[in-house]
């Protein structure tokens, strides 16, 4: 098809993005006022225990007659500082392993994928387990599990857009004139995966903040005092009977955490590497 | 006699891109029309639009588009379906991607000639019955592919050349009345591109069909077809017979494109570009979408849209045709 | 012949990684606090349990040989005793396999029953721009609910209205769920790369209805990543087990790393890494077999 199948796309990002960007932004706010205790003090025994939300309250106590409120909020911190700092690591050594394998190739590049498809081929949930069963259970198990999770697929995209790179004129006029090989990757390489690797972190995020749940939940990610979503809906799972709000609140900002990243994922994707839609049936 | 193909002042849109801009084109029965453009023009919608290919994102803003009588924008989908099938062939750009991947090449035949059995029309070669191994062969043969080894292929096991004669054949297998080719050759290297072309051409012209050929390479076309329409901006600028608009061009555009060809005769050589670029349209070009490259634009060039006029046996698209064609 | 090669291939890199594996595992275990017999037995083992267990694994030889001796007796399907049972612990890993294969098979039988005719309809009738905000937010809510989370809410929804827990149904349907919506998001995915292909566009052009197409130029083109999400299934498998409390090997590795039970977990952590390796070459071959471009994508 020529030119006259393009559509202009606009450069701004679809409604939809911007509210789960800015239901991102919210709980970034929450996590921050977790911090100065801005909905009171997560450890203090506020009322009776087991209390539906109520004045003093809002969304309930727990078996202890602590407020859920700071609880939550104190949750979403725990959950989001774990995930984006091992999102972080991830989208490190991913950029490292896969920029390097791309662009060099060769006996460097069977090495690092053989490792990637190895990882890839475990379900996030039995890798996440593994860790915590090697490294015991607690926050740097968290960390190394959703790390673990996410490298393969970032690695591997990053790859993908390093070999595009690799091949353009350009990179080899740059070789040619005799750059060196980090001006090269540093230069050229890095800025042209960028937009990989900052769609693949924001699916990154959402995927630790579910493992993080997941592992917490069965007992082997952050450690009970501390708050995260994963430890707030296994304790809650416990009264869910008598207290359902227990599991309801932290279970709906965990759901609406992933929801807002996915739906701005999405909207990066279609943003940064449009695909044709051109379907006739 | 009315045309196979009449397409009247088609207009269309995506999105707020304007591909087709009030296109005109016509093609009798038995007739090859080359239509040449530089890649914009709107000739790749033109050639959908005459299958109701167009992407979902596409509107058809205004115009019509006949094939044998029949109004293929406004036909419901299952005669759709039938007219595609009985009287449409379409070959693409890129060969290898237009076949199955997942099928060998004698399936993907067999496929399309049961469907055709399906419709109680006999095609060529189809007498022996059985479980159509001699079609398949038969089919192949037509398109000079006489190894038995390619009906066992896969399409990636092909050269391009192959490939695309394999999908010439399933498009010809019904012996359509129309053949629409959006730039079959463009990927091919110029021995290859020779060797398709002979396949095409004859296999129409001992079918009776009909080709429009859609091409950014002016003389390569007219050599080969029997009418060339050029088209720039979504509009059919110039058209009629291929000698006439070679050799005696009356559009400025189509006297530059004729002018920038090299020699006639080497095939296979893209056309210089005519300096500047082609327009991208937002909507209804005002006046003549040329004006802004046109050595010979006067004001209302700007401002009004020049209608066909006949000049000799062409048809153009020009203010100022009379006067170019005595300066020609 | 080249497939054969690259078979061969496949093959021999699958068995290095395994024993990539094995050599972590050996060596996780030789790191854990109180050693490797105790790591094994527990730490109510007698003197004469390790002393048995020293003579077995050669534990006064060189590290080398220690793991040729490990690796033999893990070969024979010898995993050591679980501490609390005191039962040889490949006999309780089979003796839960049946729970485990079950839930799973079920899940697999509704994701292609089910999950695969929803990923396909859904394409098909996805418009540019993804249906609007309401169709993205609706499937990116199927996505966002982690297994535990939806989990969870049915054990809720169901004791709640005082229904039967126990049994099957229930576990087997809350992994149904989750596999249909994880084949139905990739099967749609997949249909829709499918779906803008020049072959596609050919087949239309031919005048062939969508079912006919759907049927003969689609399915057999988007099964590659369906395939590949059998194996996924098996760690939702896991997580139900947990929540539902079933007797199944997820659940029994799950317990095992709370109580430190380590030689359950070696045989776990072993037992997965081979499943998920003998599962992926299965589905690559079964994904060669439906799509012959399997030489260009190795």
């Amino acid at each position: 098809m020529n030119r006259t199948a393009r559509v202009k796309r606009s450069r701004r990002l679809d409604p939809l993005s911007l509210a789960g960007l800015g239901c991102l932004l919210l709980l970034v706010l929450v996590a921050l006022g977790s911090l100065v205790h801005a909905g009171g003090d997560p450890d203090a025994i506020v009322g009776p225990r087991l209390r539906p939300p109520g004045p003093g309250w809002w969304l309930g106590t727990d078996n202890l007659g602590r407020s859920m409120l700071p609880r939550v909020m104190e949750g979403v911190g725990t959950t989001l500082l774990l995930s984006s700092a091992a999102v972080l690591v991830t989208a490190a050594l991913s950029a490292g392993f896969g920029i390097l394998a791309g662009y060099r190739g060769g006996y460097l590049n069977e090495l690092i994928m053989r490792v990637v498809e190895l990882l890839y081929s475990f379900p996030a949930i039995v890798l996440a387990i593994l860790v915590a069963a090697v490294a015991g259970p607690g926050q740097l198990a968290a960390v190394a599990s959703i790390v673990l999770v996410t490298i393969p697929l970032m690695t591997r995209l990053v790859r993908a857009a390093a070999v595009a790179v690799a091949e353009r004129d350009y990179v080899t006029a740059a070789a040619i004139s005799g750059a060196g090989l980090p001006r090269i990757l540093g230069r050229h390489v890095l800025p042209n995966v960028a937009g990989t690797i900052a769609v693949q972190g924001t699916y990154a995020l959402s995927v630790g903040i579910s493992v993080e749940g997941g592992l917490s939940f069965l007992g082997f990610g952050v450690q009970p005092p501390q708050a995260s979503l994963g430890v707030l809906i296994r304790q809650g799972g416990t009264y869910m009977m008598a207290a359902p709000w227990l599991i309801i609140g932290p279970g709906v900002v965990l759901v609406l955490a992933i929801l807002s990243i996915n739906v701005l994922g999405d909207g990066l994707r279609d943003r940064f590497e449009p695909r044709e839609t051109r379907s006739l049936i | 006699m009315s045309a196979l193909l009449e397409v009247d002042g088609l207009e269309v849109d995506y999105g707020t891109a304007r591909a087709l801009d009030g296109a005109d084109l016509r093609v009798a029965a038995g007739e090859a029309v080359g239509v040449v453009g530089e890649s914009g023009s709107g000739k790749s919608t033109l050639g959908a639009a005459i299958g109701r290919l167009l992407p979902r994102q596409a509107v058809v803003a205004a115009g019509t588009v006949r094939v044998a009588g029949e109004p293929v924008l406004d036909l419901p989908p299952a005669a759709l379906r039938r007219l595609r099938r009985q009287r449409l062939g379409f070959v693409f750009q890129d060969p290898i991607a237009s076949l199955d991947p997942t099928m060998r090449v004698g399936a993907q035949l067999r496929l399309v000639l049961r469907a055709h059995g399906r419709d109680g029309r006999e095609s060529p070669g189809g007498r022996d019955g059985g479980r159509g191994g001699a079609d398949v062969a038969f089919h192949l043969a037509r398109v000079k592919l006489d190894d038995p080894r390619v009906a066992a292929a896969y399409p990636h096991q092909l050269s391009g050349g192959m490939a695309q004669r394999v999908a010439i054949a399933l498009a010809m297998a019904a012996s359509p009345e129309l053949l629409v080719a959006d730039e079959p050759t463009a990927s091919l290297d110029s021995q290859v591109r020779e060797e398709v072309l002979n396949v095409v051409f004859a296999l129409a012209r001992q079918a009776g069909t009909s080709i429009v050929w859609l091409s950014h390479d002016l003389p390569a076309v007219a050599r080969r077809c029997d009418r060339v329409a050029v088209m720039y901006a979504g509009r059919v600028v110039e058209s009629g017979p291929a000698a006439d608009v070679l050799g005696d061009p009356v559009h400025p555009y189509t006297a530059a494109l004729a002018r920038s060809a090299p020699a006639v005769a080497v095939p296979g050589v893209r056309l210089e570009p005519v300096p500047g670029r082609p327009p991208v349209l937002t909507g209804p070009s005002p006046g003549c979408a040329f004006a802004p490259r046109c050595p010979f634009a006067e004001d209302r060039c700007a401002t009004e849209r020049p209608e066909p006029v006949r000049v000799g046996a062409k048809d153009v698209l020009c203010h100022r045709a009379a006067e170019l064609e005595v300066i020609a | 012949m080249r497939l054969l090669l690259w078979w061969a291939g496949r093959a021999l890199s699958s068995a290095v990684t395994l024993l990539g594996i094995s050599v972590l595992i050996f060596a996780a275990l030789r790191l854990m606090p109180g050693g490797f017999a105790e790591t094994i037995l527990g730490p109510f083992a007698t003197p004469a349990q390790k002393a048995e267990l020293a003579a077995r694994y050669g534990l006064d030889q060189s590290v080398f040989a220690q793991y040729g001796h490990w690796l033999a007796a893990v070969g024979t399907g010898d995993f050591g005793t679980s501490m609390i049972s005191r039962q040889p612990v490949a006999a309780e890993l089979w003796a839960r396999l049946p729970v485990t294969g079950r839930l799973t098979l079920f899940a697999v039988a509704a994701a292609v029953l089910a999950g695969v005719p929803l990923g396909v309809l859904t394409a098909l009738r996805a418009r540019p721009g993804g249906g609007g905000a309401a169709g993205r937010l609706l499937s990116g809510l199927g996505v966002s609910v982690p297994e535990f989370a939806l989990g969870s809410l049915v054990v809720f929804v169901v004791s709640r209205y005082g229904l039967q827990t126990s049994g099957y149904l229930l576990p087997a349907a809350v992994l149904s769920i989750f596999a249909i919506s994880a084949t139905a998001r990739t099967t749609r995915d997949a249909v829709l790369n499918v779906l803008v292909e020049p072959h596609v566009t050919a087949a239309v052009a031919r005048g062939e209805t969508p079912w006919f197409i759907v049927r003969h130029h689609i399915l057999r083109n988007a099964a590659g990543p369906v395939l590949t999400l059998t194996a996924y299934l098996l760690g939702g498998a896991l997580i139900v087990e947990y929540l539902f409390n079933l007797p199944g090997i997820g659940s029994y590795v799950v317990q095992a790393v709370g109580r430190r039970d380590y030689a359950v977990v070696q045989a776990g952590v072993l037992l997965a890494a081979t499943v998920f390796i003998v599962m992926n070459v299965l589905i690559d071959l079964l994904v060669g077999l439906v799509d012959p471009r399997l030489g260009r994508r190795a």
